[in-house]
Formats: structure tokens, sequence, C-alpha cells
């Protein structure tokens, strides 16, 4: 080991080590030095179709869109997509946006997020479930049974639900839009089929609502839960399990037209 | 003063001639291929998945994942409240329209050095520090040393001053070697990226009001200051446990044990407070320019900083006392 050598060493790294103080030093004096923002004022950057130009689908909504109580975690929304997939040959572009336990007050905010509203923008078809939380509440919608609650609350719905169409149809008025209607996870326990009566007429609004706009569908998903709610309820008898996952998917998905934007 | 100075030539002498350096370079590189690999993977893969190379995509669906983890209620609160802050700056970055990773080495470096400054680097700075003087005993050369003419804390004065430069050269090596190697892949742009700093936490809540806009290399610089305070401080405990302990693998095994309780404490201290005045809960200093929640309530930059600098300050004492009153045999 040569002298020069180790005199080089020692004095490049004294240089460093006193670099870094200096960094250190500056790293404290800019955390505490107190500097109002520079961004907060900006307003949102425009939003631009800069996504992809392919065939796009959107899922927007609650624990359905999420797949919760499908144990391959797909859910309806990737079983559609698998569906689609097989018959055109092709995998379309997929944003699944939902939130487990979300209602519809808060999907309205969601959808004004600006990403959110690109994402929609780029959409070809968007899939949305929501609702259920709004009315069953975890359950506590049985045990509390209250219809003066349950009209509050589906007036509220009903209200949020425009507001969501709008938003979707403000940034994309293109995109086919497939509202699924809630089934009744309780229709083995109600012997005088109250709950029925309420699912069947929180439906019937549902689709109100949904007939103001023209390229909106209401997809029913009551009827396949009738018969045999047990076989196709998760352990939680409330999510569908991958069997009910499956009805709804095959309701869905042949509705879902495909056409090619890029030919 | 030229004693001081032909000593500490001769500990660098000494130091360039174990050849550590070039080891803790050679694992640093290996590292660095293996996590470059594993984040080119990371991000092929979600390429894959989302279709599209669009960040914005990627990020709102990172949102909407923590979204639907926060949504459980079997999480224990202090992972709420972390994801919860984590989720507001994602979402705030997302408003903005700023890539919180940036594609590119200056980016790469950075989150390297975040993520490193807790183990990893320590774990580099003990390869060093702990035998300096252990090793000495060890080979019997420390009577030599001792015989010669010049006052005792001078000699461990020489020997901190190399630990002191090697810790500087490994930090700088390190940055410097995650560059040069991630940028084959990722490129070697993003100096000048946007990164938010400045986020006001207070429990769960995010407070924008002071965030600001800095470009990567100050931002990349001011980690590195952080590291290597950090990287000086837990030199500097395992010099003194090189002068306490004879033998060098134990002093390695003390140290060890505490950085790797730190790292588990980490994650279970919210509840006991006063575990905040232990060093190895204090090293993520990065966090807090970065902006995620601290381990336990209530530490900021400043506390962790002093704090570290109490124990490097004990440290240094009793270093000094205890090799000069040492009998030597």
């Amino acid at each position: 080991m040569n002298k020069p050598k180790v005199l080089v060493t020692t004095i490049v790294s004294a240089c460093v080590g006193l670099f870094f103080l200096f960094c250190l030093g500056w790293a404290i004096l800019d955390h505490y030095g107190k500097k109002t923002s520079d961004l907060g004022g900006k307003e949102a950057p425009p939003i631009n179709k800069d996504l992809p130009n392919d065939f796009t689908v959107v899922a927007l909504g609650d624990s359905l869109t999420r797949g919760t109580g499908d144990e391959s975690g797909k859910g309806y929304v990737g079983l559609v997509l698998e569906d689609l997939e097989s018959e055109y040959n092709h995998k379309p572009l997929f944003h699944n946006l939902g939130i487990n336990g979300q209602v519809s007050k808060e999907l309205v905010q969601q959808v004004k997020q600006t990403e959110v509203r690109r994402q929609i923008k780029a959409a070809d078809v968007i899939l949305l479930t929501i609702g259920g939380n709004d009315l069953f509440q975890k359950g506590q919608t049985l045990i509390d049974y209250d219809s003066q609650v349950i009209t509050e609350s589906q007036k509220e719905y009903v209200e949020n639900l425009d507001e969501i169409f709008k938003n979707i149809n403000q940034v994309n008025d293109k995109a086919t839009i497939f509202l699924l209607g809630l089934y009744n996870p309780f229709i083995g326990l109600d012997e005088d089929l109250d709950t029925n009566r309420i699912v069947r007429d929180w439906n019937n609004e549902t689709a109100e609502v949904v007939a103001d706009y023209k390229n909106a569908i209401f997809v029913p998903t009551f009827d396949l839960f009738q018969l045999s709610v047990k076989d196709y309820l998760y352990s939680d008898n409330f999510h569908p399990n991958k069997k009910g996952y499956r009805l709804i998917a095959d309701r869905v998905a042949p509705l879902i037209k495909w056409e090619d934007e890029t030919q | 003063m030229l004693a001081l100075n032909n000593l500490i030539q001769n500990e660098m002498m000494k130091l360039l001639a174990k050849k550590r350096l070039v080891i803790i370079g050679i694992i640093v590189g290996i590292l660095v291929l293996m996590f470059t690999y594993a984040q080119f993977k990371q991000v092929e893969e979600q390429q894959k998945k989302l279709g599209t190379v669009d960040w914005r995509a990627a990020l709102q669906q990172q949102i909407i994942d923590t979204q639907n983890r926060l949504s459980s209620n079997r999480m224990l609160d202090e992972w709420r409240e972390q994801l919860e802050v984590g989720l507001k700056q994602q979402q705030y970055y997302l408003d903005n329209d700023i890539n919180p990773s940036e594609p590119g080495a200056a980016t790469f470096t950075r989150m390297f050095l975040e993520n490193a400054i807790d183990l990893f680097i320590p774990l580099l700075i003990m390869i060093v520090a702990s035998d300096l003087v252990s090793s000495e005993n060890s080979q019997g050369t420390i009577k030599l040393l001792l015989t010669r003419p010049v006052k005792r804390w001078k000699i461990l004065m020489s020997k901190y001053v190399t630990l002191l430069l090697s810790v500087s050269i490994i930090v700088a090596m390190t940055a410097l070697l995650s560059y040069l190697l991630s940028g084959l892949v990722f490129g070697y742009q993003g100096w000048a990226a946007p990164v938010i700093t400045g986020f006001e936490l207070n429990g769960s809540d995010v407070d924008v009001s002071q965030v600001r806009l800095v470009e990567q290399w100050k931002f990349l610089m001011m980690d590195l200051g952080l590291v290597w305070l950090v990287a000086v401080v837990i030199g500097t405990l395992s010099f003194m446990l090189s002068v306490l302990v004879r033998s060098t693998p134990a002093g390695m095994g003390i140290m060890l044990a505490a950085l790797i309780s730190g790292a588990i404490l980490n994650n279970m201290v919210s509840s006991w407070e006063s575990a905040k005045y232990f060093f190895m809960v204090n090293l993520k200093l990065t966090t807090y320019i970065s902006g995620s929640a601290p381990p336990i309530e209530g530490m900021t930059l400043l506390s962790s900083v002093i704090t570290l600098l109490v124990w490097w300050l004990l440290a240094l004492i009793v270093s000094f006392t205890a090799f000069t009153r040492k009998d030597v045999y």
C-alpha cells in the first residue's frame, strides 16, 4: 500500500464526510424552515384521454365489484372479463375501482376524483354495483326494522345514484353503464317476505333512475338468488360465493358488445 | 497534531490493506442488482396486469387496494393509522399529477437509501467498525501500538477518525453503486423529478398546508445527510463495543441484536411510549422528510436526531474513558 494512495483516500473521504455533514444540516433546516405550500392552489390537471385506446372496462362500486366471497378473488367482474377474453380472443383493459363497504354517498365522491374521471373517460363499458350497503347496513336494517328509516335511506340513495350517473355522463356519455340490481341475501331467514318487498321496491326505484339515462342498463339479479339462495352465498350469508358470481357474470357478459375501435 | 495525522494515515493504511471496503462494495453491488431485477420484474408484472404503462392508473389501483384493506375491521389501530397516512399522500400525489416513483436511477437510489437506512447500512458499517479496536486485542498488536510514545487518547482518536472517514466512504459508495447499477436498467434520469415534502402528521390526519415540491436531487442530498448521521451513530456504538468487549464476534452480536430488535420494535412499540429513547427505533430518519408515520406518535425529526446524538456522545465518552484506563496484558 503506497502512501499517496492512502493520503488521497483520506482526503477524498474527509471531503465526502464534510459534504454529508452539510447535507444533514440542510435536511434539518429545510424540515423546520417554515415555508408556505407552493401546491394546493394549483387547479386540477386536465383529464386527457391519454390512456390506451383499447376496449376498456371500468368497474365501480362495492364488495361485489371487488369480488368478496369468491375464494379465487375474481368476483363477477373477473369472470365477465374472462368470458370477454375467450369470446374475442383479446384481453380488454380493465380498472377495478370497487371498495368494500362503499355506499352511494362515497361513490359520488369517488367519481369526482380526477384520476377516476380520467379512467371513466377512457371506458367503453362501466360495471356498477352500489346500494347493497345503503340498504342492508351490515344487517342492521333487519335487526331494527323501521320502514321510515328505509324510506329515507332509499330517497338519499336515489339522489346519489342520479348524481353518480350525471357525473359519469359528464365525462363520458358513450360508455354503456351496467348497473346491477340487488338480490335478497336474507330471503331464507324471512318468513313473511318483508325483506323481499323492501328489496323489490329498492330495485324498482333504481330501475327508474337508470331509465333516465339512455346509455345505462339495469341488470336484475334478484331472481338469480330467489330459489336456492343458500347454494349461491358465501359463508357470511351476505356475499355471493363463486357459483353466485358465476350466475351474475353469465347474465352480464352476453350484454356487452365489444366494438373494436382500432379497426 | 502531526503525530495524530501520522496515526490516522497509519490506521487508514491498515483499513485499506484489509480490503473491507472492497467486500462492502461487492455486497452492495450484488444487493442492488437483485433489487433492480426485482423492481424491474414488478413493474413488468404490473404493466401486464393493468395493460398500460400509465403510472396514474397504477397509483389509483394502489389507492383502491389500500382503501379495501382499510375497510376490513380486523385491523390494528396503528396499522390503520399508517395506511391512512400513506393513502392520503398517494391521493395527494395523484391529485397534483405527480408521479411518486418517477422511473429512473435517481428514484431507485432514493428508495434504496430510504429502505436501507435502518438495517442494511448499519450492517455495512458494523463490518468496519466492530473490530477496529478489538482486532488489535485478538492479534496482540495492541501492545505494540500502546508502547509507542503517544498518548492513548490520540491512538483511539486516530481510530475514530478513520471510522468516520470509512463511514463516509461507505455511504457514498452505496449511493453511487445503486445509482450506477440501477441506471443500467432504468436509465440515469430522474434528477429533476419533483418530490413532495413537508407533510405534517397529526395522528392519521395529514396537514398539507406546508407541503412543497423539491427536486429529486435535493431530496436525495437530504436523504444522504440523514443516512450519514445514522451511519455515524451506529459506527460509534459499534466502536464503543469493540473497545469494551475484547472479542469481535461478541461485539458484533450485541450490535446485531440491538439492530434487529429495533426493526421488530418499530412494528409494535406504538403503545410503549418510552421506547422512543432507544436509538434503534429512531433510525428511520428519512421517513420524517418523506412524511410517513413514525413508529411512536410524537416522535419528530428533531427528537430523533437529538436522541441519536445523545447516544453518540455517551458512546464516545464511554469509549475514551474505557480505553485510556484499560489494563493491557
